[in-house]
């Protein structure tokens, strides 16, 4: 008895670092709140729960702002929240309002109950930033499903619409193969080096005991890198993309596009750059043949499409294959490319989605088909100029964002001995022109079709009184703006992006 | 307020006045667009004079103020671009000359261009203009200055293709374009040459390299840099070989080529070289090319003004030998001789343009001298202001243009060796300068009085029946004004009487500031900025200053002599003199054959090497194989693509874990 009383007195509490923990904490307590409001009755919930969900996603910026510039070890080495965390939280949580905005009186939310719906999109947001934060091979996995499971649910919450149904179905499916591949990859680098931990991998790559070179931890990183490639939607691992972000409700793809590809390459960005940076000389080739690929594919696919949803996936294909980039070369200059095309990219994504959703609530048939965009720029300007700026930004066009960031990823790549790969990046803009520029034609130099676009005659109850009526939600446009503004406003000063990029780079300790 | 400010005031205005009249030219109206424009100019050169008090309030050696408002990209030891300026004399006084000279040309074209229908789009190109020859005069940076000598080069483009129903001018515009191009582009190239050994953008920065030895055991990429400069300082300043767009330039309306191709952009050159003189005086080699390039531009636009006929392109050949003089000035290390001269020849040459306009408008759009004569009585104002325009010009003491002119030949000539042979063929082109200036003058005013001439002495400006290009006789589309179906004359527009008048006074005192052994007000003023130059105690001895000064009136005097006996005492004995001289004629009146060589050397190797690469190269390679073949390759590719996009769930599984197995089996082959 004696002896117990001793021994508790001894043992001590583990030291939790609560500030350094609060936008994690932040975000759990956001996302269950969010679900317990959703129980309650009235129509106040349908707008309860996304404000709430952008308290949320607000709070846990400002908490992140404010844990900003330091570098802490939480929850005995499982987490590390540094700057790279940080910014790509800030990341994270801006693509979470946006989709919040988007999907705000959307379908999805509405048939799913707001409650489940946004509490969801929090959950997912806070796999995200534990995943990116994770220095341990447990916690990523963790990361990761909190991740992913929210978002197979999410896929399927327009419960009528088969093709969403069957979207989720999908990405569930495909989705285990991936985390399976990933887990299975984990356990072999453990059974290689002997810890889950970054830095004790690290270690044991550094030591040269011959680790560097072992079948056991190359088949674990070749294993690992096809789970994280399958979340970043690298070819030839992206089949799922077309048909989830076809098939999904649009804020969800938007979600999807963005903060799900930031998050992948966050990770790719930590795990290769901090914990197996020792053998870059073994995995990098591969990587780099991967995102070669990945560009030709995504850029090749997206030529013939003529659903923007589905010419987006593609987009987002290639854009992944451009991204990775700046974790092939491994130096700080790489690292800083990629956080700062994944801010621009989020921005010009969102941006056209926005619209695709706009479009959509307009027309629910088909308003993500390209040719009902014709005329865009005579009958809807507020809608054709945000996506005639994502177009732009997303082809590269200079004085906007997408310039300066592929200029970075252009210079980190000839900087770091892949200057093969920054040509292929250049054709695949090059490539990409055909498909970005001609959504802007269409919108500005077809003209609009004359038939009313419901399709019912006046006579059969369509009027032309209720089209006109049918005009943007002030939100959807909002952020359409916002990320169009934000898309030129970096491409004209990059610099204050340029400086957040640069501090997440330097997180990264081991690479110079 | 402090210098710097002052400067950054001198650049918004005309930058707002640019995006008031751009963007709200259906509210404006005519009268609106006029004055905001003029005021906008008005009101940078007024902060420009409070730029020169507040910076001639620093001592001497704190004279080169620089203020950056944003830095675009710094990064250590690599790049420095920021939004900078270098307030400094030279930058103060070219904004003195820019500003001062343009207010008095918005006030001119208030009035000139009042039958346009372009109105608003003229004022907002002007102001454009205004700001981006700003931009390049303040530039504190190569990058500034390139972004400065783009904008010019744009807006001159604008200017001259203007009226864009005439397809002369749209001709011209893009001939002059393409050539002021080809400068951008030895202008950027050449920075990239000063930029890789002295690692900083900012001019004072790259000066500092220069005297430090930046260019030690590199002397070869200064002098390639000098001389790539050197290309778009010659192609903006029309200097031979790039000077065929100036004449053509021509088609924009009077009052742009009273600015842009006369007073202000054309001159940009002789700023270039001034504002480097650091650089060219570490690469003598390209500073020499400068001085004889402008010596030879001279001597051939002097002979080429001889012969013409159309009276702008007499004038406008005459600017292209007064900016010889002073790239020679400024090659040969005279600065503040040729800076002194490019303010003169400012009041003169603008005011000789404003009087040509004046007479355009009373031939009712025709330019052409053959038709001109007589003017004396019914325009005795214009009369006026041409005769001293041209005696400015000819460098007849005590005018303008005989002090700067003889500075700079002074200066030349001081410098010995074979500098005396450009002293030597300045003195020629003297003679022919005012041989030229009077011939126009006497043309146009003297003899009989023209058709036009005399319906004006009857109180009555001459119509045009049916308006006509005057370059190649076409019918004009008078939907986009051309220079308007009504014309205006100085005599009755009172904006532009106070514009001339000014210049007038301007064109004859100016040239007191800086009388030899009396004062040296610009010399002084100056001082600051090229106090770091070899040359700058350089002064020709009073002996050679006399002599030249003797020689320049008995030359000018000789050259108006002969123009009146030529054309006055003896008309038509213009006809024996061509005859006699046949074949300099031909050559000077083809223009020595400068578009001609330019066609043949350039233009169609070019063509019949395009034509022959699309014939074989295009049509096999490219079309064939390149554009067929990659169209049809990323065809095949993108339905590849799509084809394995069957949506069968257990395709991408099977596909995700062969992917799967690919990257492992690289790793594990890497591996042992």
């Amino acid at each position: 008895m004696n002896a117990l009383v001793t021994a508790a007195a001894h043992a001590k509490a583990p030291h939790i670092d609560y500030a350094g923990l609060s936008p994690f904490i932040a975000l759990t307590a956001g996302a269950i709140l969010t679900l317990l409001i959703g129980l309650a009755r009235g129509r106040w919930v349908r707008h309860a729960t996304p404000l709430l969900a952008i308290v949320t996603l607000g709070a846990a910026i400002g908490l992140g702002i404010w844990q900003f510039g330091e570098a802490t070890s939480l929850v005995s080495g499982a987490l590390l929240a540094d700057d790279l965390t940080w910014t790509l939280l800030f990341a994270f949580a801006g693509a979470g309002i946006g989709a919040t905005l988007l999907a705000w009186r959307s379908h999805a939310a509405q048939e799913a109950s707001p409650g489940e719906f946004f509490s969801l999109l929090l959950f997912s947001v806070l796999g995200m930033a534990i995943l990116v934060a994770a220095t341990n091979l447990v916690t990523l996995f963790l990361g990761f499903e909190l991740l992913s499971i929210p978002l197979y649910v999410l896929c399927a919450t327009e419960l009528r619409r088969e093709r969403s149904l069957e979207s989720g179905l999908k990405y569930l499916i495909v989705g285990s193969v991936g985390s399976a591949t990933l887990v299975y990859g984990l356990a072999l680098i453990y059974g290689a080096t002997g810890s889950t931990d970054y830095a004790g991998i690290d270690k044991a790559i550094a030591s040269g005991a011959g680790v560097g070179g072992d079948v056991l931890l190359l088949s674990g990183v070749g294993l690992t890198l096809v789970g994280l490639a399958f979340k970043a939607s690298v070819a030839p691992f992206h089949q799922w993309t077309p048909d989830v972000y076809e098939g999904a409700p649009t804020p969800v793809t938007a979600f999807m596009a963005v903060a799900t590809k930031a998050a992948a390459l966050g990770v790719l960005l930590r795990l290769f750059d901090s914990a197996l940076i020792g053998s870059q000389h073994d995995w990098a080739p591969m990587l780099a043949a991967l995102a070669a690929i990945t560009i030709v594919v995504g850029n090749v696919g997206a030529l013939g499409q003529t659903s923007l949803k589905r010419m987006l996936a593609y987009s987002g294909v290639a854009q992944a294959g451009y991204l990775l980039a700046g974790v092939i070369v491994g130096s700080q200059l790489g690292a800083k490319a990629t956080v700062f095309y994944l801010v621009v990219y989020l921005a010009m994504n969102l941006a056209a989605f926005a619209v695709v959703v706009a479009r959509e609530r307009a027309n629910p048939a088909d308003g993500d088909d390209l040719a009902g965009f014709a005329g865009l720029g005579r009958t809807q300007p507020s809608l054709a100029w945000p996506l005639t700026i994502a177009m732009l930004a997303l082809a590269g066009i200079p004085a906007t964002a997408g310039f300066i960031g592929k200029v970075f990823l252009i210079d980190a790549l000839v900087d770091g001995d892949y200057a093969w790969l920054a040509i292929v990046l250049v054709i695949g803009s090059m490539i990409s022109l055909g498909y970005y520029l001609r959504v802007v034609a269409t919108m500005w130099m077809r003209e609009a079709p004359t038939a009313t676009t419901t399709g019912v005659p006046v006579i059969a109850g369509g009027s032309q009184e209720a089209d006109a009526a049918a005009r943007p939600q002030p939100e959807v446009l909002l952020v359409a703006w916002l990320a169009a503004a934000a898309t030129i406003v970096l491409g004209i000063v990059p610099q204050p992006l340029f400086d957040l990029a640069a501090d997440a780079g330097r997180a990264l300790t081991g690479i110079f | 307020m402090s210098t710097t400010t002052w400067a950054w005031l001198v650049l918004l205005f005309p930058l707002l006045g640019t995006l008031v009249n751009g963007l709200g030219y259906k509210q404006l109206g005519r009268g609106g667009a006029g004055a905001i424009g003029t005021a906008s100019i008005g009101l940078a050169f007024v902060c420009a004079l409070g730029a020169l008090f507040s910076l001639q309030g620093h001592s001497a050696e704190h004279r080169e103020l620089t203020s950056s408002l944003w830095d675009y990209a710094v990064t250590n030891g690599d790049v420095d671009a920021k939004l900078s300026i270098l307030v400094d004399p030279l930058s103060v006084y070219m904004m003195l000359v820019v500003t001062g000279i343009s207010t008095l040309i918005h006030l001119y074209s208030v009035s000139y261009m009042r039958g346009d229908r372009g109105y608003a789009r003229y004022f907002a190109y002007l102001n454009f203009f205004v700001f981006s020859m700003l931009v390049l005069v303040l530039g504190g940076n190569f990058l500034m200055l390139i972004v400065g000598w783009a904008f010019v080069g744009a807006a001159s483009y604008l200017l001259i293709s203007y009226w864009y129903r005439r397809g002369t001018a749209t001709q011209a515009g893009i001939k002059a374009f393409v050539i002021n191009v080809v400068g951008d582009v030895g202008l950027v190239l050449g920075t990239f040459f000063v930029l890789r050994h002295s690692g900083t953008l900012d001019f004072l920065g790259t000066f500092r390299a220069v005297h430090g030895g930046a260019f030690a055991g590199h002397h070869g990429a200064l002098v390639a840099g000098c001389l790539l400069i050197l290309v778009g300082a010659f192609a903006k300043s029309a200097q031979i070989p790039l000077h065929t767009w100036l004449p053509d330039a021509m088609e924009g309306p009077t009052p742009v080529s009273s600015l842009i191709h006369a007073a202000t952009m054309v001159t940009a050159g002789v700023y270039l070289i001034a504002r480097l003189h650091p650089l060219f005086e570490a690469a003598p080699a390209a500073a020499d090319t400068a001085a004889v390039i402008g010596c030879v531009t001279l001597l051939i636009a002097g002979t080429i003004a001889l012969t013409q006929t159309d009276i702008k392109r007499v004038i406008a050949y005459s600017t292209m030998s007064q900016i010889g003089y002073m790239i020679m000035a400024v090659g040969a290390g005279g600065y503040v001789a040729g800076l002194f001269h490019l303010m003169t020849h400012a009041f003169f040459k603008a005011l000789l343009f404003m009087a040509a306009g004046s007479i355009i408008g009373a031939m009712a759009g025709a330019q052409s001298l053959d038709k001109m004569s007589g003017f004396r009585r019914s325009m005795p104002f214009t009369f006026g202001c041409f005769v001293v325009g041209g005696l400015a010009l000819s460098g007849v003491p005590p005018f303008s243009g005989f002090f700067s002119k003889d500075e700079i030949l002074a200066f030349v000539g001081h410098r010995g060796g074979w500098f005396v042979a450009l002293y030597v063929v300045g003195y020629i082109g003297a003679f022919l300068t005012a041989v030229y200036t009077w011939r126009m003058i006497f043309r146009a005013f003297w003899g009989e009085p023209c058709a036009e001439a005399r319906e004006l002495e009857g109180g009555h400006l001459a119509h045009a029946e049916v308006p006509t290009n005057p370059a190649n006789g076409e019918q004009e589309d008078t939907d986009v004004g051309f220079p308007g179906p009504e014309h205006t004359i100085a005599e009755w527009a009172l904006p532009m009487k106070v514009a001339m008048s000014l210049l007038a006074v301007g064109a004859t005192v100016a040239g007191l500031v800086q009388i030899p052994n009396v004062d040296h007000v610009i010399t002084n003023f100056l001082e600051p900025t090229f106090a770091d130059s070899k040359y700058v105690h350089d002064e020709a001895g009073n002996g050679m200053v006399y002599f030249g000064m003797a020689l320049g009136t008995v030359l000018a005097l000789a050259g108006i002599a002969l123009a009146h006996r030529i054309w006055v005492a003896q008309p038509g004995s213009a006809a024996a003199w061509r005859a006699r001289f046949k074949p300099a004629y031909t050559l000077f009146v083809n223009k020595w054959f400068f578009d001609e060589a330019i066609d043949l050397l350039v233009v169609r190797p070019f063509a019949a090497f395009g034509t022959f690469s699309r014939r074989t190269f295009e049509r096999v390679v490219v079309e064939g194989t390149l554009v067929d073949g990659t169209t049809s390759v990323v065809r095949a590719g993108s339905s590849a693509v799509r084809a394995i996009q069957t949506g069968f769930l257990r395709y991408y599984a099977a596909l995700l874990l062969l992917g799967g197995a690919g990257v492992l089996l690289y790793f594990l082959i890497s591996a042992s």
